[in-house]
């Protein structure tokens, strides 16, 4: 390892996501502006990969109003009000950044920014790119980084952040060949995108190992409802190794029907008014029910089927679905797709303020890491709203930060440094703790939950961290360090299944009853801090 | 699962002064991409091997390297036995992982008017194909212009025909494309055969920012001599001697019974340049029974221009031409140019077939001719190959015709798309490296069937450079000469 670098800034964003991207953007107008990610900018993280779209009220017969409802309905009314507010309320502006900047979005034949419907909405108000929305989004803000004044620290990873006091003033990353870089910044924005990356079965990009929720609990921050991970109804469940990987939701709200071994349309069995546009967890529940009870197809998933649409219809609004699935041998303008739940997003997070604030001083977060916008539950379409609204608050926010000329102290840097150090003595090939780790929570932490599931995956948990990653070169660092990362997601998710003695969203503890429903349930968020953990309640008028 | 056997370039640039290959074998799923082979390499074999992914879903761009040569996503190609990665062919950081921030940093940013308003939903529709390209610039390690000339790549041209598009950039970015090279691309499709969406640059991109170009009077002036030319003469190359269609009669009946009647599209190149190999190929169509039918109102196919983006008199070329051949009731058209061939394909609306003339020989049937005794090798033209799909046709005459065959890589040879007029010293460069190919394959001759890869590889090479059917003529000749061996001992 050579002697480090030193970089430093006045913000410093983690991250090149949508969030990432928007609030560096943003703080760059403040001052000295660093963006440092795991991958190439722009082309790690879940937002290039979206697909279906981005929620905003834009027509007279929709209204903010009825997405606030729609959201906190969707959310089991967990969500954090205020924060739902600002999401709503500015994400039409946001959008309108985005087109300014050059986005293609499709439009309407009245040339106005074209909108479908999306689960758990009353209004198609989601705004789309065909089916590569993320794609589209990311183009542009990459587009727009070039002329920015931002400076980019590609394929590096922060695995610590630092602190003086109390207050966090920037963070220890490794490059590509395993050589540590420090920096240090007035303020310094969290926007590590998510990290259902924990369990088997996943939708998410290689960097969905949740490295921000991680560096976030370590420095101190609070994180709330850490149980309430999203299982997408319908990932792809062949061949093996794509397992999980996302059938977009667009493929319903363009009218695609599930259909069971049977040929049964079986969501007229749980919910006969929403069918396959009802809430992500619903249908979820629904198919893995399906499945279980042993009306699943031979690969253990059920049909998801588009060709009673026109081919046309298929090949213009759901192209990038028609390329993925011909590339496995499946026509989908023929045949049905088959799939399975699959996790897909981490609603918990860092808690913040309307502003990006986290509970450190120094630090605040925006996008998959924060918690609180979608509640129990994300409707489809918020997540990328979320991205630009919150990205551009928490930048600014940030950028806002008094300049200080941060400090560290030696002895945190040759601690970490020894730490790393470490995993050359390592026992076990990290690939081996990881494999296990997700095992153990896909069938112990995953759809439904019990006590018992889960005291015996932190069980698992438990045994894996005491084992040490090992490292073959120091380009293998940033692996190890990942892992140990993952397990602290895992940790927290599990400890927050545990807290919450309900079923809420998409959180379902099949070992409780309860005679509530979301809306009278006396509890609120659970918190976990390395500090403090529990379960917020609330009075509720009976 | 399956178990395979598969080889790896790897490169550690503190010890390595160059790539080696290691083997390894694994056993993974069924379906398995390439992707999943380095993982299962990654995570059992060797974790030191470096590549780069992110989204495992064709949709980031990160994973672009070559499998047995050709650039693809790992992510998404499925993994086979016995197959071979590379990196791509762009500067080598560690094993798979290349350089690829540079490129990237140099892509022109988004020149937004404020208050532009949304595009229409046609002006959004244009965009759309070239937003498809997720900058995995597995074209710009392909493209043989990048690697000769001062051009920042297709990658770099996809976007700024997409800022050329917008209705909301306020900045007339054409001097800009052409900074960054939009003259030196020779159209040789390589980047459109590579690209994980399809995106057509050469056409799409390269020859429209061309035509934006020549619209505000940026053409390179030789360019704008030939459009002159086409202009006032018909022909997109000036007379020198005596042309091949005031040699030749309308109609030439073969020797034998007729098995079948084609019409001939000659091309400027063989009209004025080369007309001594049309004539060979005459001779070889006499010989199968072919009757030819040659309209002499035929005109420029209009490929120079299009090329080089100055269109106005377009329209005009294409109604003589159809004209001319359906006039005389002509149902297939036989070109020898590739790039006229690759022209009246992809860019006319015939009304009668289109085939390029080893597609006539080889449907038809050619009499055997006599084995030559020399070493050959084939240069597949740009517009025959990726232009047309035709690369089996060619080898299979060729192999009937000489004592042995071997293959070179197939490679731009630098004279298309107007840059052996216009930037002679990058065609030159390019020729050079066709040459160091042709050297190692120790031929006597190479063979094309395309005039301007004929000209250009010739001006390139010590090797004499013939077309296929002056090759077979010689064939014929020589089958003669032992026949009449033969009867004079007998
Ligand atoms: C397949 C898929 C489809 C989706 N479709 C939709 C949709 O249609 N609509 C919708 O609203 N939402 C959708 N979502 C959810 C949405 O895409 C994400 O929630 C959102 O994009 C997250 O954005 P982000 O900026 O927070 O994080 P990301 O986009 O995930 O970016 C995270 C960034 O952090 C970097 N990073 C991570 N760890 C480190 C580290 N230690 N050091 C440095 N950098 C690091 C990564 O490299 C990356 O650049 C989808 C998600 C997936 C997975
Ligand atoms: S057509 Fe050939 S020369 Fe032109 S950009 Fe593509 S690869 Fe390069
Ligand atoms: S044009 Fe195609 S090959 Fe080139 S960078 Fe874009 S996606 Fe890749
Ligand atoms: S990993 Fe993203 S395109 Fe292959």
């Amino acid at each position: 390892m050579h002697a480090d670098d030193v970089v430093n800034c006045h913000v410093l964003v983690i991250g090149s996501g949508g969030a990432g991207a928007r609030a560096a953007l943003e703080a760059s107008r403040y001052g000295k502006t660093v963006l440092v990610s795991r991958t190439l900018t722009g082309k790690g993280g879940c937002t290039t990969m979206a697909e279906g779209g981005y929620n905003a009220v834009l027509r007279k017969l929709d209204s903010c109003p009825m997405h606030v409802e729609d959201t906190l309905r969707g959310g089991a009314f967990l969500n954090d009000p205020a924060l739902v507010d600002v999401l709503v309320h500015e994400a039409p502006d946001r959008m309108a950044d985005l087109i300014a900047w050059g986005a293609v979005f499709d439009v309407t034949d009245d040339r106005e920014i074209a909108q479908r419907p999306f689960g758990g909405q009353r209004f198609p108000r989601t705004c789309y790119a065909g089916d590569r929305t993320g794609h589209e989004m990311m183009a542009t803000l990459v587009e727009r980084l070039r002329g920015s004044g931002v400076r980019q620290l590609q394929d590096t990873a922060v695995i610590e952040l630092l602190k003086d006091g109390n207050r966090v003033t920037g963070a220890a990353m490794l490059d590509r060949d395993g050589d540590l870089i420090i920096c240090y910044a007035d303020a310094t924005v969290l926007a590590t995108g998510g990290g259902t990356r924990i369990y088997d079965i996943s939708t998410n990009c290689a960097a969905g190992t949740g490295d921000g929720f991680a560096l976030g609990y370590r420095a101190g921050a609070e994180l709330i409802d850490m149980e309430m991970v999203q299982f997408h109804p319908t990932g792809a469940v062949y061949p093996y190794d794509a397992r999980g990987r996302l059938i977009t939701e667009a493929v319903r709200g363009e009218g695609g029907l599930l259909l069971n071994r049977d040929g049964e349309r079986f969501m007229t069995r749980y919910d006969p008014e929403r069918m396959e546009l009802s809430t992500r967890d619903v249908v979820s529940r629904s198919i893995a029910t399906e499945i279980l009870e042993g009306r699943g197809t031979p690969h253990g998933g059920v049909y998801l089927d588009v060709s009673h649409l026109p081919a046309r219809t298929i090949e213009e609004r759901l192209p990038v679905m028609l390329e993925q699935f011909l590339a496995f041998g499946v026509d989908i303008r023929k045949e049905p797709m088959e799939v399975a739940p699959t996790a897909h997003h981490i609603m918990g997070g860092l808690r913040i303020t309307p502003e990006g604030q986290t509970t450190l001083p120094g630090l605040f977060a925006c996008g998959e890491v924060t918690g609180g916008v979608h509640g129990a539950n994300r409707l489809g379409g918020n997540a990328l709203a979320d991205t630009q609204v919150f990205g551009k608050r928490a930048g600014e926010s940030a950028g806002k930060e008094a300049v200080r000329g941060g400090t560290v102290a030696r002895s945190r840097i040759e601690e970490l440094r020894a730490h790393l150090d470490g995993y050359y003595g390592g026992t076990t090939p990290p690939a081996e703790i990881v494999g296990r780790l997700r095992l153990a929570m896909w069938d112990g932490a995953g759809i439904f939950r019990t006590e018992k599931s889960l005291v015996e995956t932190g069980r698992v948990i438990d045994e894996l961290a005491a084992l040490t990653p090992r490292a073959a070169g120091s380009q293998n660092l940033l692996w190890c360090r990942t892992v140990e990362n993952m397990i602290v997601l895992s940790r927290l998710i599990v400890k927050g299944a545990l807290l919450r003695p309900e079923s809420r969203g998409a959180h379902v503890r099949k070992d409780i009853l309860q005679d509530w429903t979301p809306d009278r349930s006396p509890y609120m968020h659970t918190y976990q801090s390395l500090s403090r953990a529990g379960i917020e309640t609330r009075e509720v008028q009976v | 699962m399956k178990e395979m056997t598969v080889r790896v370039s790897r490169f550690d640039p503190e010890n390595d002064t160059e790539p080696h290959f290691e083997t390894y074998t694994v056993s993974v799923h069924e379906g398995a991409r390439v992707l999943h082979v380095l993982h299962v390499i990654h995570d059992t074999l060797d974790p030191t091997l470096s590549y780069r992914y992110c989204c495992e879903a064709g949709q980031c761009g990160s994973c672009s390297l070559r499998v047995n040569g050709e650039p693809v996503l790992a992510c998404m190609q499925e993994a086979k036995d016995g197959m071979t990665i590379e990196p791509l062919n762009l500067p080598v950081v560690r094993d798979l992982t290349v350089e690829m921030e540079d490129v990237l940093a140099r892509l022109a940013p988004f020149p937004a008017r404020e208050e532009a308003g949304l595009p229409t939903k046609e002006e959004i529709e244009a965009m759309k194909p070239l937003r498809d390209c997720i900058e995995c610039l597995s074209c710009v390690s392909e493209c043989p212009a990048v690697d000769v000339a001062s051009f920042l790549g297709p990658t770099a041209m996809c976007q700024e025909m997409r800022i050329a598009l917008d209705p909301r950039a306020d900045q007339n970015r054409i001097r800009n494309a052409i900074e960054e090279g939009l003259f030196t691309c020779t159209t040789c499709q390589r980047c459109r055969d590579v690209c994980p969406k399809n995106i057509e640059i050469p056409g799409k991109a390269i020859e429209k920012l061309r035509e934006i170009a020549n619209r505000q009077g940026l053409t390179l002036p030789r360019h704008q001599d030939v459009a002159r030319l086409v202009e006032d003469t018909g022909r997109s190359v000036d007379r020198t001697k005596p042309t091949f269609l005031e040699q030749v009669p309308e109609v030439i009946e073969p020797d034998g019974p007729v098995r079948g009647e084609v019409g001939f599209f000659v091309g400027c190149m063989y009209n004025g340049r080369l007309p001594e190999t049309a004539l060979d190929m005459i001779e070889v169509m006499k010989r199968n029974g072919i009757r030819l039918i040659i309209p002499h109102d035929q005109v420029c196919c209009g490929s120079p221009l299009i090329r080089t983006g100055q269109t106005r008199i377009l329209p005009a070329l294409k109604k003589r031409n159809i004209e001319a051949f359906t006039r005389r009731g002509i149902t297939t058209v036989m070109t020898m140019c590739a790039g006229c061939g690759s022209t009246l394909k992809n860019d006319y609306d015939t009304p009668y077939t289109i085939k390029d003339v080893t597609e006539i020989l080889t449907e038809y049937g050619i009499e055997p001719p006599a084995a030559l005794d020399i070493r050959a090798t084939y240069h597949d033209p740009c517009h025959l190959l990726r232009g047309q799909g035709i690369s089996r046709e060619p080898r299979e005459l060729l192999k009937t015709v000489v004592r042995e065959f071997v293959e070179m890589p197939s490679r731009c040879c630098g004279a298309g798309g107007g840059v052996r007029s216009g930037l002679p010293d990058q065609a030159a460069a390019l020729g050079r490296q066709r040459d160091d190919e042709i050297k190692k394959t120790h031929a006597d001759v190479v063979v094309t069937v395309c005039p301007f890869c004929e000209f250009h590889i010739a001006d390139s090479t010590d090797r004499p450079v013939k077309n296929i059917c002056t090759l077979l003529l010689e064939g014929y000749r020589e089958k003669d000469r032992k026949k009449g061996v033969k009867k004079e001992s007998e």
